[in-house]
């Protein structure tokens, strides 16, 4: 009998060690030698030299796209991840009605998912492309627009199609986990809530919000990390350009590493990436289960 | 007898993990790491697929050379630079490399000299002006492996139908691309710019080595500063304001505009050599012509030369130094076998870095004989110079930071300040 509850209490562990030594191998010891490296020396061509305190800090700090890079990171997260949240919300409301065609619509939702974000934004940059863009020879052969249209005159407007191909590569995840929050509340909640004289706004307020916050706190939580790490769709669109107007913090350090070959403050970079994503995310969730616990 | 399989499993998984990464080598054996850069679908073909005589690269030089294999990865110029950076910082760096830049790794001491392994006669037979480009205090660091001579392409068609001569001066060349927009409403494009991320180095040589500039003085120090450059940086991006250009330089690849210029989009752009094969791909049928790069009033243009390198990094682990060396000496003249050679240079329509090649080339296509003499009045970028990686990415942001109404002077300023100290 003590042989078995002895070997109960050592069983979970002895499952959880193969995926903790992975989690261990792969995650955990880069994080360390990213945090060792951003205070050492590294030459240009890689090789890493002695502890110089915070100086590849200071240098970061220093660089003249630095402002540049973290506001448009913060405007890159919060519009993507609020936008994409807010989208997929209703997106899932109108895919948890029943009307005919509803499996089709939601496995066609499936496909801006399943995609490589490489070929979404290439799709994309071919889309919007001016000399021979998809989207000029439909306009101009509907005769809706007269002359192709510079869809990226500007640093700005590149930016901002950069942040819609994050939105429409993201807005499924949302749709799928808002969705399965729906499907988990009791129609009888809606039933008890019309008979207290609950509109639409009442309900989604009283009933279809408060139900689906599990579900939404997993997406939006998920969506900041992903986001804010997000490489393909920024280096496939614009690499950063013109002068790193359009760069955020993830192909800004790659940029600073390999081409620029300042490897030290692109460590220094990545490290305050890391931290203030553990901020924010730890943050939100910290918000999110105090109101939970409050209610 | 379950749970006995998933330890079992459990246990294999948490041994494999221990255990990938050790490879074991016979001991009269030299392996050597190769890594080559790609440069075009071909490439992964003729070193490791069917594309040398139904044969490859690496199968036909273990063949000829018992006792050496090679581990040869063909890598992308995308990857290549994370690719080895990685490897450098891990304490493993490849043997033999393939890429374009050598000075960082040549003044880090990570490099073998060019004399410890290159036959002598090999080394006599590169042309000796791609071989100072890979000289530091007067030593060689690598050596070429092939190269590529820029010049201005121009559509007959499109220049004959304004009734314009190509250009040859800045003037000039304001002047035709009026003409173009005039004769064609602006439907086409007079004149091709490329300041990406990965070609405004390209378009400040264009430029400044036009205008009397570029990145160094006659000293050889760097003087990205100089009123020359200013004035030749100025120019261009008054181009792209005065609308004679492609709209967005600073997005549009190179391939953009071969593709623009296939498509008789585009009536002048300054390309690499291959671009007519480029152009035949594409299923294009353009009149091309080619001209000097126009330069400034009284001033010389200069074609541009683009020239990778083949390099070995030490390996203070290797038993048997010599052994080594000597490894790697055969890779080179086996590489440069005008057999071998001629076939991989002419592949991806690239020009040779050695004399013995020169024959079978222009045998095969007389349009080498010409380029060739192109590429013997060329410039080439000043990639010796440790401060190469930053200037060429930092002439480029100061570029693209023009373009949006930045403050020219100043950035080369900074860059200037930055590089020369």
């Amino acid at each position: 009998m003590n042989t078995r509850l002895n070997r109960n209490k050592w069983e979970p562990y002895l499952w959880l060690l193969p995926s903790m030594l992975l989690i261990a191998v792969f995650v955990v010891f880069p994080i360390l030698i990213v945090f060792k490296l951003s205070f050492s020396y590294i030459s240009q061509g890689g090789v890493i030299g002695g502890f110089i305190g915070f100086q590849n800090y200071v240098d970061a700090v220093k660089l003249p796209a630095f402002k540049t890079v973290m506001l448009n990171t913060m405007w890159w997260v919060i519009s993507v991840v609020g936008l994409s949240t807010l989208l997929g919300f209703i997106i899932a409301m109108v895919l948890n009605q029943k009307f005919r065609g509803r499996k089709i619509a939601r496995s066609i939702l499936v496909f801006p998912w399943a995609t490589s974000l490489v070929i979404q934004a290439s799709v994309w940059n071919y889309i919007i492309k001016y000399e021979y863009g998809n989207l000029n020879n439909v306009l101009l052969n509907l005769g809706i627009i007269q002359q192709a249209i510079n869809w990226r005159s500007s640093y700005q407007i590149e930016f901002i199609w950069e942040c819609a191909v994050g939105i429409f590569v993201t807005v499924p995840f949302v749709t799928f986990c808002v969705l399965s929050g729906l499907q988990s509340i009791d129609g009888s909640l809606y039933e008890a809530a019309t008979m207290d004289g609950a509109g639409f706004w009442g309900k989604l307020r009283h009933v279809t919000l408060p139900m689906v916050r599990p579900s939404l706190t997993v997406s939006t939580v998920l969506n900041i990390i992903y986001v804010f790490n997000s490489f393909p769709i920024v280096y496939t669109m614009t690499k950063g350009a013109p002068a790193h107007k359009t760069d955020t913090m993830i192909t800004y350090l790659y940029m600073l590493s390999f081409y620029e070959r300042k490897k030290g403050p692109a460590t220094a970079l990545s490290v305050i990436g890391f931290l203030i994503l553990c901020v924010c995310a730890g943050v939100y969730m910290i918000g999110v289960m105090r109101k939970e616990d409050e209610q | 007898m379950k749970k006995f399989l998933a330890l079992l499993l459990a246990l294999v998984m948490v041994v494999s993990l221990g255990s990938f990464g050790t490879v074991a080598y016979a001991d009269d054996e030299i392996t050597l790491d190769v890594i080559i850069c790609q440069y075009g679908p071909n490439t992964n073909e003729w070193f490791l697929g069917k594309g040398m005589d139904g044969s490859n690269f690496v199968e036909k030089f273990e063949a000829a050379n018992p006792g050496i294999k090679l581990n040869l990865d063909v890598v992308s110029w995308n990857d290549v630079y994370t690719e080895v950076d990685t490897r450098i910082a891990n304490n493993n760096a490849p043997d033999i490399l393939n890429i374009d830049v050598f000075a960082n790794y040549a003044n880090e001491g990570l490099l073998l000299p060019v004399k410890d392994y290159c036959p002598d006669d090999l080394f006599a037979d590169f042309f000796p002006s791609f071989i100072d480009q890979s000289i530091i205090d007067d030593t060689c660091w690598a050596v070429p492996d092939l190269a590529s001579a820029r010049a201005l392409f121009y559509n007959v068609d499109i220049l004959n139908e304004v009734g314009v001569e190509v250009p040859t001066t800045w003037a000039e060349l304001q002047d035709v691309s009026q003409a173009i927009i005039d004769y064609y409403d602006g439907e086409i494009y007079p004149w091709g710019i490329d300041m990406t991320t990965d070609e405004g180095q390209a378009a400040f040589a264009y430029y400044t080595w036009g205008n009397g500039g570029g990145f160094v003085d006659a000293n050889g120090d760097w003087a990205v500063n100089s009123p020359e450059n200013v004035e030749a940086i100025n120019f261009a991006i008054s181009l792209v304001n005065d609308g004679y250009t492609n709209p967005n330089p600073a997005t549009q690849t190179r391939y953009d505009l071969q593709d623009m210029f296939a498509a008789g989009k585009l009536a002048m752009v300054i390309a690499p050599n291959q671009l007519p094969t480029y152009v035949a791909d594409k299923g294009g049928e353009i009149n091309m012509a080619t001209a000097g790069i126009p330069a400034n009033e009284g001033k010389t243009g200069s074609s541009v030369g683009v020239m990778d390198r083949v390099m070995a990094f030490k390996d203070e682990s290797a038993p048997d130094q010599e052994a080594r060396n000597e490894a790697i000496g055969k890779f080179l003249e086996f590489f440069y076998r005008p057999e071998n050679y001629v076939g991989w240079v002419s592949m991806e329509g690239f020009l040779p870095a050695v004399n013995s090649a020169v024959e079978a080339l222009v045998e095969a296509d007389p349009s080498f004989g010409a380029w060739l003499d192109v590429l013997g009045s060329c410039q080439f970028y000043p990639a010796a110079k440790a401060e190469w990686a930053q200037v060429r990415q930092g002439v480029t942001t100061v570029e693209q930071e023009a373009l949006i109404g930045g403050d020219i002077q100043a950035g080369l300023d900074a860059l200037q300040a930055e590089v020369a100290g």
